[in-house]
């Protein structure tokens, strides 16, 4: 009875969970396995040059590189799991630099109406370069690979920063500023009770914007610069190799860390801001 | 009451792109004690906000001084805590510190419990303990203003500015809440000021209500003092004999402001045609039988033979509403008290309006009227009053329509010949005509004097009877007469002449005995003065008073035309100037000779009545005889006020 009962409940359970989940499941995974029996097909029929994904999966290197992402021989000869962590850790460096900087000088441009109109059309003309324009120059300036790396990450992810950050310092509802104006709050405290807070969704969004544009950054960075351990230079590498497979195997890599930032800033967005 | 917020001649200008300026508010004058409330009430963008800004020091004045215990008021302070309309609560802060956000940095010297003290304190005096420690986002609108209100209290504030506090918050939790600061004002002796549009919320709450004008350049259009006593409450304020005046009050002055706007946003201003300057008119009337002549020159188109085509009659309820409207501008000319254009040149309204007349549209057609109740108690005439008077210690009141009405004048004059003293013994009140004998049947008066047909529908209906006929007191009085600006008669000279062309073809018309049951037919609809046919009477009576026992049968007596009735005389309107002089209404000019020359535009009279071929009527020139015997010439009226028994002391001026 009683177990007929359990069994009732869980099957119930799961059925439950397939009728109100079942629709956000399905669709995915059927668009996905879709997209690859196309390009299979395409494979087969010759129509791409690109190796299928069931040539990939059964090709011993892509094997090896799929299943030990964590072996280390030395040198540049590292798993994916390494390749992506040394590059993860660029863009960390990086970025936190251009969070430091870009909140910083945003709030003090959204606050000096004079220097914001010293400095807005130029930030502007800046933000619109590419990252990869920027690589010739930090090389030439810094010289030395590591260092240019890390400031092409800074000056992409930087603007979007900066500029929402200057956007929301300057979108402080009057409200707010006749609140401090009557109650005549010291700097301190208008900042950290009503300017900071205020700013803060602005700031959040530009922090979302170039935590993506960071990453898409390093790989052009990488791909560039030889000679380093990152994801980036591993596609290269295997490129000017003929490794095809490899590539393609990356790219599953540099796909998913991109995904699982996004995420977890929008997460952290959701934590830090519940009204919104 | 010592002077704890002075604001003197106070302007506030805002820049606009292109190098142009807006004049926001100009001219305010303000002084407010410790312990009131004000209330700042006006229409939208009428810069009430904008004064409360330059009080809260968010704003500075571009001109004049705003004060606070004699100190300057240049940037916000504490000392002055604003409430907003949008509560303005940190979204990111609990009720607790939000409120503590003010105290920490304004009481910041004081001990921490003490302050934690205060803070519990404030927010349980507007019943927000169980959301101490809620987000703003979680409360409701009403709770939202309670969590302002308790921040801006809970600093200890001088003077506290509300914002239009309860304009976000539905009906309900409003009268709550303004229930709610009503008894805290009144238990905390906070002085405030409060910006609304609510009238009822204005009288409920306020000592004082400023009422501001329109603008561009508004500026303090009437002060009313509230005297309804504390501690109000909402249902028992309702009942105070003084609520629905002052909300009347005010809402008569909304309903000015509104028509001044309208007139200021109407398209085409001025239309000229046929040779005159403009034709487009707004002439302003009260419902009397007195009004027949505009009726007539509208219905019978003698507007439109004189090529005024575009006429619109105007009906006011007073004729209060005809001064203001006149001032105001939105009326171009008006049917008025003869008494009024002098009263208005005479500085009446509080400054000097310059108006002239050019035509008297009617004379007598009024009448005193006591009570059935004075009536039955053997009151039969002036000397029987002035006894009654005498042996009858408590208030009598008498209503009147106008302080420049003749209406008023004659009264008084009456009274006064009677040994009465018309402000000392009676008191006068300023009533609508057609109110008249609504009042005198509540018995708030005793009787009043007023044109017709009130006097007679009085009779009729018995609540009172005729004591004295106008012509018993002075026969061929002027009645009303067309007043215009002086500005708008120098501006259309040719449309003041075809107007009174137009006008007094229609007097003519009006006194032709065989038009009669038409113009009482006319009379009686609703547009003009909306009553029984019965009541109005045109034709002249036999008699000059009327019988005791049947009061005002067969009796009316207006002229609207013949000899020296239409043209105007400067030694009527002289008399009444010594008349509001003696009263102490407003200052006899001291050139008297000038200001006459000016008020009664003779010439427009006869060149109107010249092209219309009404040029042999004869006018005299000699003295008023008055009832009493007294007599009153343009020769010396000064030493006629001189030797007045019963006068207020009489001032001079020079009348620009």
């Amino acid at each position: 009875m009683v177990v007929t009962t359990r069994n009732n409940g869980s099957s119930n359970g799961l059925t439950k969970f397939w009728h109100r989940n079942g629709r956000y499941i399905v669709p995915p995974i059927a668009g996905f396995l879709v997209f690859l029996t196309i390009w299979q097909m395409l494979y087969s029929i010759g129509a791409i040059k690109l190796p299928g994904p069931i040539d990939i999966l059964s090709d011993r290197n892509s094997q090896i590189l799929i299943l030990y992402p964590f072996y280390d021989r030395g040198g540049l000869d590292k798993g994916l799991f390494w390749q992506t962590f040394e590059s993860f850790q660029r863009v960390m460096i990086g970025y936190t630099c251009a969070a430091i900087v870009g909140i910083g000088m945003g709030i003090w441009v959204g606050t000096t109406p004079m220097i914001n109109r010293a400095l807005d059309p130029l930030f502007q003309f800046l933000r619109t370069v590419p990252p990869l324009a920027w690589v010739p120059i930090s090389l030439a300036a810094l010289q030395q690979n590591e260092p240019a790396a890390l400031f092409v990450i800074f000056i992409t992810a930087v603007w979007p920063i900066l500029i929402n950050t200057t956007v929301g310092v300057q979108q402080i509802p009057q409200d707010y500023q006749n609140v401090a104006r009557v109650l005549q709050l010291s700097r301190k405290k208008y900042f950290f009770k009503i300017l900071f807070p205020s700013a803060l969704p602005y700031i959040f969004t530009g922090l979302r914007i170039a935590i993506g544009l960071a990453w898409l950054a390093i790989i052009a960075a990488e791909i560039v610069m030889s000679g380093i351990v990152g994801i980036g230079f591993f596609i290269w590498d295997a490129y000017t190799n003929g490794n095809v497979n490899e590539v393609i195997i990356s790219l599953v890599y540099i796909g998913a860390v991109g995904l699982m930032l996004d995420k977890f800033m929008a997460w952290l967005q959701t934590k830090l801001l519940p009204n919104n | 009451m010592t002077v704890y917020v002075a604001i003197e001649q106070a302007g506030k200008t805002f820049p606009l792109s292109g190098g142009k300026e807006y004049i926001a508010l100009k001219g305010i004058d303000l002084e407010i004690g410790k312990g009131e409330f004000i209330s700042l009430i006006g229409h939208s963008g009428c810069g009430k906000s904008t004064l409360l800004n330059l009080i809260a020091g968010l704003d500075g004045v571009t001109e004049g001084v705003v004060t606070l215990e004699g100190q300057y008021i240049r940037k916000p302070s504490p000392d002055r805590m604003v409430v907003f309309q949008n509560y303005s609560l940190l979204p990111w802060l609990t009720v607790h510190d939000n409120v503590a956000l003010a105290v920490d940095e304004v009481l910041g010297k004081l001990p921490t419990k003490e302050r934690e003290d205060l803070i519990k304190h404030y927010i349980h005096m507007v019943g927000l303990d169980h959301a101490l420690d809620k987000l703003p986002g979680q409360l409701s609108g009403g709770m939202k203003q309670r969590v302002a209100i308790a921040r801006a209290l809970a600093v200890r504030p001088k003077l506290l500015l509300l914002d239009e506090p309860f304009g976000a918050l539905d009906a309900l939790t409003r009268g709550n809440l303004q229930e709610k600061l009503v008894s805290i004002c009144e238990s905390t002796q906070t002085t405030a000021v409060m910006v609304t549009h609510d009238v009822d919320e204005a009288v409920f709450m306020s000592d004082r209500i400023v009422m501001l004008t329109n603008g561009p350049a508004s500026n303090i259009g009437g002060i009313l003092t509230v005297d309804i006593p504390r501690p109000r409450h909402r249902l028992e304020v309702i009942k105070h004999p003084s609520y629905y005046t002052l909300r009347s009050e005010i809402l008569y002055f909304l309903n000015q402001q509104k028509r001044v706007k309208k007139m200021r946003a109407r398209k085409v201003a001025v239309v000229a045609r046929h040779g005159l300057e403009k034709v487009n008119l707004e002439l302003g009337f009260v419902p009397l039988t007195a009004c027949a002549p505009l009726a007539i020159a509208k219905e019978k188109g003698f507007f439109e033979k004189h090529g005024l085509d575009e006429v619109n009659l105007v009906r006011e309820t007073s004729w209060r509403g005809i001064a203001d409207g006149l001032q105001n501008g939105y009326l171009d000319g008006a049917q008025m008290p003869s008494g009024m254009p002098m009263w208005l040149t005479l500085g009446g309204l509080g400054k000097n309006l310059p108006t002239v007349t050019a035509l008297t549209m009617t004379r007598n057609g009024n009448a005193i009227t006591l009570s059935r109740n004075l009536y039955d108690k053997g009151v039969y005439s002036l000397a029987d009053f002035a006894r009654y008077l005498k042996e009858t210690p408590e208030k009598h009141r008498m209503g009147v329509v106008h302080p420049a009405s003749m209406h008023n004048l004659l009264l008084r004059y009456w009274l006064a010949s009677g040994g009465i003293d018309p402000d000392r013994d009676v008191e006068l009140k300023i009533i609508p005509p057609a109110q008249m004998v609504v009042d005198l049947k509540a018995g708030s008066i005793d009787g009043f004097c007023v044109g017709e047909p009130w006097n007679f529908r009085a009779a009729y209906e018995g609540v009172g009877f005729t004591v004295a006929t106008d012509r018993e007191i002075w026969d061929g009085h002027p009645g009303k007469v067309l007043g215009v600006r002086e500005d708008w008669a120098s501006a259309y000279p040719n449309t003041h002449i075809a107007l009174v062309k137009a006008i007094l073809e229609a007097c003519v018309y009006c006194s032709d005995p065989a038009n009669a049951s038409e113009i009482t037919h006319l009379l009686a609809q609703k547009e003009y003065v909306g009553t029984k046919r019965e009541y109005i009477q045109i034709g002249g009576p036999e008699l000059n008073s009327c019988d005791l026992t049947t009061p005002m049968r067969e009796y009316a007596h207006h002229q609207f035309f013949g000899t020296n009735v239409n043209r105007p005389s400067r030694t009527e309107h002289l008399w009444q100037a010594a008349q509001m002089a003696r009263w102490g209404d407003v200052p006899f000019p001291r050139n008297w000779v000038e200001v006459a020359e000016k008020v009664c535009q003779v010439g427009v009279f006869s060149t109107a009545a010249r092209e219309i071929g009404l040029s042999e009527i004869t006018y005299g020139k000699g003295a008023i005889q008055m009832f009493d015997g007294a007599s009153f010439s343009a020769e010396n009226p000064i030493e006629y006020l001189q030797n007045l028994q019963i006068e207020r002391n009489f001032t001079l001026a020079e009348i620009p």
